[in-house]
């Protein structure tokens, strides 16, 4: 590598983006929304996401995707039945958002980190002095607890609907024929309600032979984690626009618009080697989008830029873009071919993040460094990292190695063609 | 004085600039280049001539190393093209026949940006543009620039390093007589230098005009190779076209006797109305020689 091409090479790079006045443009409105991000912030400029602005449950995808639902098998003669005529009855708009789980008794009460847009909730049968208790635990998004009324409207009108024809049964079994149990009302998200209702129920079943409903206990809590705070999610977006432009799309176009041109093979056969050549634009492409991504980030949230986690995050990121460029700058051969795969590449990760997460596929999007990205940076920015932030930047540093050696090995075989 | 002359003959042909040998390349099935074997000497303005198809271009593409042969070898200033393209680069220039310049730039960024890959000073980028006669138009972006214009800027570039070797695909297409009298001239003065110069052209006047040597090359064979002088003594048809007094066309062959005496006697009977010799025509023995329509 010699230092004088390197940077002749490099210096190109930069008169071709200053020549280019829509790229400048672009750049500077990234920037400027990037301003007004932090300008119109109510915690206060250049504060970033606050934790008003997150209690606010301002989510950018609103609503709860997934519930899971956790029980254990303690007291399985009450837990089985109970169990059953829920799984029978989920409403078929919500049958592929309810998920149920079996979970060891030691670990119900474990505290579990859930991504936005997933909620949770725990049923646990036992018996305590001889009566049967059930404790139903709803977790909620933090500050948003209309996102379950959907799951809670079914769980507590089936709970009681199931816990009554339990009750009956075992009242048919005594040859009890007059029970007059009380019928379910209309939905009520109340909790008092919902407590009385299964009080009152409970009371009147005991009237006939005590202990055959169980005593319900219901909490509703908020979950541990933090929502997807609308203005540092947008600030994420575009962060990973500005470095995605710069790797993925002009890295690309612009190598196949060189190509086309026959420029690159006037440089190729120039004393520049193509390793000089191919380590110009490895250094030039991650830099610029870099900077432009770190200008977004500090105009957004000064403090960010001194984490270690978000310059991490960000080289990550600019290292895994800069692979997938010069993966398609080396499978494609003419600038329209190289937009096209740019353009192809971001609808086909996008449309497989999408199915995945709204059938609940799961590992399959673990595979995409863009399912990392947005919550490695969205959690530098939103002043959030937890262990499982660190384990998604491990995964994006893998991916990111990936691409690169892929397009390595790509240009070791193709070379500029 | 003789015995000087072929020393000197012989250093050059002992160390061609130029050396190629059974060289074939092979795209699939069909061959381009069939063992094709040359030498370019130094000093020396070769022309590559033939019809399209006829290999012209793939052989330059090996010699730049942008084609690796099929079999040969190909060296040129005594470095193999495939194993030492790397020392091989900074020695040779080369005009392509489809101009590739930075068009957000200005001429003068083009050529600094290639003085810096080459480590040449700034001073001779404006050197280079006056002997293009662009100078006035070195600010001026590229896109602005006519095809003669650009033309004139590759070969501008292609001079910047002072190469030992050019190599031109159609230098002077697209340019007016004058333009195309400048780069006849700088080639000239390239070759003067010492340096060695190959081009391949349409234009048979300038082949005439200002090359040394010319290869005709057609199916990837090269099917003759001498001065455009020698070519035209070995090919000019001494043929005269007469007009009878009758107003009948007749064609003589000067080389047969019979014939040269039919003419004397028509002549002297006073019945021709006018006799008209013809003049050698490159062309024409291109046509001859490669037996196929000019491209």
């Amino acid at each position: 590598m010699r230092f004088y091409i390197l940077r002749a090479l490099v210096v190109k790079e930069l008169h071709r983006h200053a020549a280019n006045r829509g790229g400048i443009a672009l750049g500077l409105l990234l920037i400027a929304a990037a301003v007004m991000l932090s300008v119109f912030n109510p915690a206060g400029f250049g504060r970033g996401g606050s934790a008003a602005t997150e209690a606010a449950g301002t989510g950018m995808v609103g609503g709860v995707q997934h519930c899971f639902v956790y029980y254990t098998r303690e007291d399985s003669e009450l837990m089985t039945p109970v169990l059953n005529h829920l799984e029978k009855t989920v409403p078929p708009d919500l049958a592929h958002r309810v998920r149920f789980r079996n979970m060891h008794p030691d670990r119900i009460k474990e505290g579990v980190y859930y991504q936005p847009g997933v909620a949770s909730i725990r049923i646990n049968a036992y018996t305590q002095d001889g009566r049967p208790h059930l404790r139903v635990d709803v977790f909620h998004p933090p500050g948003d607890t209309a996102a379950m009324a959907p799951y809670e409207t079914w769980l507590w009108r089936e709970l009681r609907v199931g816990l009554q024809e339990i009750a009956e049964q075992k009242l048919k079994a005594l040859k009890v024929t007059n029970a007059d149990l009380p019928r379910v009302g209309t939905a009520d998200d109340d909790l008092w309600a919902v407590r009385e209702a299964f009080a009152s129920l409970r009371r009147d079943a005991d009237g006939w032979q005590p202990g055959l409903v169980p005593e319900v206990e219901i909490t509703r809590e908020g979950l541990g984690g933090q929502t997807l705070e609308l203005r540092s999610a947008i600030a994420t977006a575009l962060v990973v626009f500005a470095l995605y432009f710069s790797c993925v799309y002009l890295l690309p176009t612009l190598n196949c618009e060189e190509r086309e041109r026959g420029v690159l093979l006037a440089q190729a056969l120039s004393p520049a080697s193509p390793a000089e050549i191919l380590m110009a634009k490895f250094l030039f492409y991650p830099v610029l989008g870099g900077t432009l991504a770190a200008i977004i980030a500090g105009v957004y949230k000064p403090a960010v830029l001194s984490t270690l986690f978000f310059w991490a995050g960000l080289f990550t990121v600019a290292a895994g873009f800069l692979g997938i460029g010069m993966t398609i700058a080396t499978l494609a051969k003419t600038q329209r071919a190289a937009f096209m795969g740019a353009m192809c590449y971001l609808l086909s990760v996008s449309l497989v993040l999408v199915i995945c997460s709204t059938n609940g596929i799961p590992f399959v999007s673990n595979l995409a460094l863009e399912y990392h990205v947005p919550r490695v940076l969205h959690a530098s920015l939103s002043g959030s990292v937890h262990s499982v932030h660190w384990l998604h930047l491990l995964a994006a540093m893998g991916l990111a190695a990936f691409w690169l050696v892929t397009a390595g090995w790509l240009f070791r075989r193709r070379g500029w063609q | 004085m003789v015995f000087r002359r072929i020393v000197f003959y012989n250093c050059f042909m002992l160390d061609p600039a130029i050396s190629i040998r059974g060289l074939t390349v092979r795209y699939g099935s069909f061959t381009a280049v069939d063992s094709l074997t040359l030498d370019i000497r130094k000093g020396e303005l070769f022309g590559l001539l033939g019809p399209n198809g006829a290999g012209k271009s793939t052989t330059i593409r090996v010699l730049i190393g942008q084609r690796r042969p099929t079999g040969g070898s190909v060296s040129v200033l005594g470095h193999d093209v495939v194993r030492e393209w790397a020392k091989i680069k900074p020695l040779f220039g080369y005009v392509p026949d489809r101009e590739n310049h930075f068009e957000e730039f200005t001429g003068n960024r083009n050529l600094e940006f290639f003085a810096e890959l080459y480590g040449v000073p700034r001073l001779r980028v404006r050197e280079c543009l006056e002997m293009v006669e662009l100078e006035e138009a070195g600010n001026t972006l590229v896109r602005g620039y006519s095809l003669g214009m650009r033309r004139k800027l590759l070969l501008a570039r292609a001079l910047l390093h002072q190469p030992r070797v050019l190599y031109l695909d159609e230098p002077t297409a697209n340019l007016d007589v004058h333009s195309a009298e400048v780069v006849h001239r700088i080639l000239r003065e390239r070759v003067s230098q010492g340096g060695t110069v190959v081009l391949t052209t349409h234009d048979m006047d300038e082949v005439e005009k200002i090359c040394d040597r010319v290869g005709i090359v057609c199916k990837g064979k090269l099917v003759a190779l001498d001065s455009p002088l020698a070519l035209k003594q070995q090919h000019t048809e001494r043929i005269t076209d007469a007009i009878l007094a009758t107003g009948e066309r007749q064609a003589f062959d000067m080389d047969r006797e019979s014939e040269r005496h039919t003419l004397a006697e028509l002549v002297r009977d006073g019945r021709t109305a006018s006799l008209q010799t013809r003049e050698f025509d490159f062309h024409a023995t291109f046509l001859k020689l490669t037996g196929q329509a000019f491209e």
